[in-house]
């Protein structure tokens, strides 16, 4: 992909009509090799699905170009499409009335398996996703984790050289996203390429070779996740448990001398503030002087992971 | 491309099974357009003006289904997240949208039959077609011409959301042009004109004159011209406004 480019526009009012502009896409540009997982990382809005969509031929991007397996996805989409599988995460994008079997049987039709090697193909899918035998439900009955596996199962059937994976864990509960990143990891092994959105970092960690992470558009880092994490290596996190925090009072901890960034999370009935500094000052006792009026809870100093790399490119983007 | 069609098809039909309500709207439709039909004509008295009214609300009711059945069905698509996923596929989205329309023609086939039957079963509308065989050969006519109009009706369900809002708009339209609800003899000439260009007014024609009389064989004709000009208009729509919604962002929004 090169300097990707995409704005949506829309119009609002009825007499006097306003153009909207929103660019959801500001040059981004990265490449995949074959037989990578590659993970697209960013927090919601950052443009993961629009990027997504592009390459699977079903948006056209506003400037840049981009070329899968050599083939241009706005202009050649006849060449792309045959060669690619695409599954967005969600209960969408499957017949809920009918059961697994006729979904794939219909899919397999689209995505003109041969007709000979159709019933195999579907199951051999269904026992890569963990189905077989359940495949004659309707999928309304299924969960949503099955209803994930049967996505993948979906986009594999005609053996696609690159498969785009749209937050595929999104919405699963804990067992359901790890049947489904065994999955992933297995494909993995085959040897397929992987293009993966998510804004789940352990999922990142555990699964790609290579991270790129986008805000709001545009291209913030990339790289393994060593070294996304590298990036931080120099630094040290402070959890700070808290039950409520005032904006002000964040922006006063920011104003801290050596403090790098500041981000709160939401676990449970706590608030959890998180600030990386760097390595060496000792500011937990400045910090909670800042913190004076708040109700605080645990205070822990630890080792930044993938995602302390991940808030601070986000942040400094 | 076969195979999707067929495909398709097929799955259009056993979601359309599945759905107590779109069931329920078939049996009960061909029971009120028949009822309809006596209760506007019955002080006449006159057989052969029944059974012409009958085939006129037949017609009606076909045409209904398919433009309903096949907006619902498009609308569906969205809703599902699957219309992303049938432009994506490497079979052409026309196989797939045509495979909507002409299921949707089928459905309307039986309506046209169901109409005809309780007219009979409850009024006592005399069934007496004059040439059987031209008769079922020009309800084909019609269902192919029907099926292919809403081919190229379905192309705009594509680009906008409210397709079956839009799908009940486009039936009234239809049944004026045609000469269905009203003869076309009180209306302007103009629109009498517009008629010539739909498939619903030749195929209408031709089922009459199968039924009553007279030779429904340049009707039928002319049901096979239109409704190859619908398949070639509606692929080249489709192919349009397909890129227009990938230029927009349209497909998924529902």
């Amino acid at each position: 992909m090169d300097g990707l480019c995409r704005t949506y526009r829309s119009r609002r009012g009825i007499a006097r009509r306003r153009r909207n502009d929103v660019e959801a896409l500001r040059g981004i540009s990265f490449e995949v090799e074959r037989g990578e997982l590659f993970g697209l990382l960013g927090p919601n809005g950052a443009g993961k699905t629009t990027t997504i969509k592009i390459l699977a031929t079903l948006l056209l991007p506003s400037a840049g170009s981009a070329r899968v397996l050599g083939f241009d996805p706005a202009r050649e989409p006849g060449k792309v499409r045959p060669r690619i599988g695409h599954v967005f995460g969600g209960d969408r994008g499957l017949y809920d009335r009918l059961s697994a079997l006729d979904n794939l049987r219909y899919f397999a039709d689209l995505y003109r398996v041969p007709v000979r090697e159709k019933r195999a193909r579907i199951g051999e899918l269904l026992e890569l996703v963990g189905l077989a035998g359940r495949e004659r439900e309707r999928v309304e009955t299924y969960s949503r984790g099955m209803r994930q596996r049967l996505h993948i199962a979906r986009g594999l059937l005609h053996d696609p050289e690159i498969l785009f994976l749209d937050e595929p864990t999104i919405g699963l509960d804990p067992v359901g996203a790890r049947e489904v990143r065994e999955t992933v990891a297995t494909l993995r092994t085959q040897g397929k390429t992987i293009l993966l959105t998510t804004h789940y970092m352990y999922e990142a960690d555990e699964l790609c070779q290579r991270i790129a992470v986008i805000s709001e558009g545009e291209l913030a880092a990339a790289g393994t996740p060593s070294e996304l994490k590298a990036r931080v290596r120099d630094r040290t996190i402070v959890e700070i448990e808290t039950f409520g925090v005032e904006y002000d009072v964040l922006e006063r901890l920011r104003a801290v001398e050596g403090v790098a960034s500041v981000a709160t999370e939401t676990r449970e009935q706590a608030v959890v503030v998180l600030v990386q500094s760097q390595r060496g000052s000792e500011l937990v006792q400045r910090l909670l002087g800042e913190l004076d009026g708040t109700k605080v809870g645990r205070v822990i100093t630890r080792e930044p992971t993938l995602e302390d790399a991940y808030v601070s490119l986000v942040q400094a983007s | 491309m076969i195979r999707a069609f067929l495909g398709g098809m097929r799955i259009h039909v056993i979601q359309f099974s599945r759905n107590p309500f779109d069931l329920s709207g078939v049996f009960l439709w061909p029971i009120l357009y028949a009822s309809i039909a006596y209760y506007l004509l019955r002080s006449k008295d006159d057989p052969r003006l029944m059974l012409a009214a009958s085939l006129g609300a037949a017609v009606m009711l076909m045409w209904s289904l398919v433009v309903i059945g096949s907006s619902n069905a498009l609308e569906n698509q969205r809703w599902l997240g699957t219309l992303e996923l049938l432009v994506a596929a490497p079979a052409p989205f026309a196989a797939a949208i045509a495979s909507i329309t002409v299921a949707s023609g089928f459905v309307g086939a039986y309506g046209f039959v169901a109409t005809l039957l309780w007219g009979r079963l409850l009024f006592h509308v005399p069934i007496a077609i004059d040439d059987p065989f031209a008769f079922v050969l020009a309800i084909l006519c019609c269902v192919l011409a029907i099926g292919t109009l809403g081919l190229v009706m379905a192309s705009t369900f594509v680009l906008y959301r409210a397709a079956f809002s839009l799908g009940i708009g486009l039936q009234y339209p239809v049944w004026i042009a045609t000469g269905l609800l009203v003869p076309l003899s009180v209306l302007p000439a103009f629109v009498g004109k517009i008629g010539w260009l739909l498939g619903p007014y030749w195929g209408f024609r031709a089922i009459r004159q199968a039924a009553l009389g007279g030779g429904p064989w340049p009707q039928m004709g002319m049901c096979l011209v239109v409704s190859a000009a619908y398949v070639v208009i509606g692929a080249l729509c489709l192919r349009l406004f397909v890129r227009v919604a990938r230029s927009t962002g349209s497909l998924k929004l529902t």
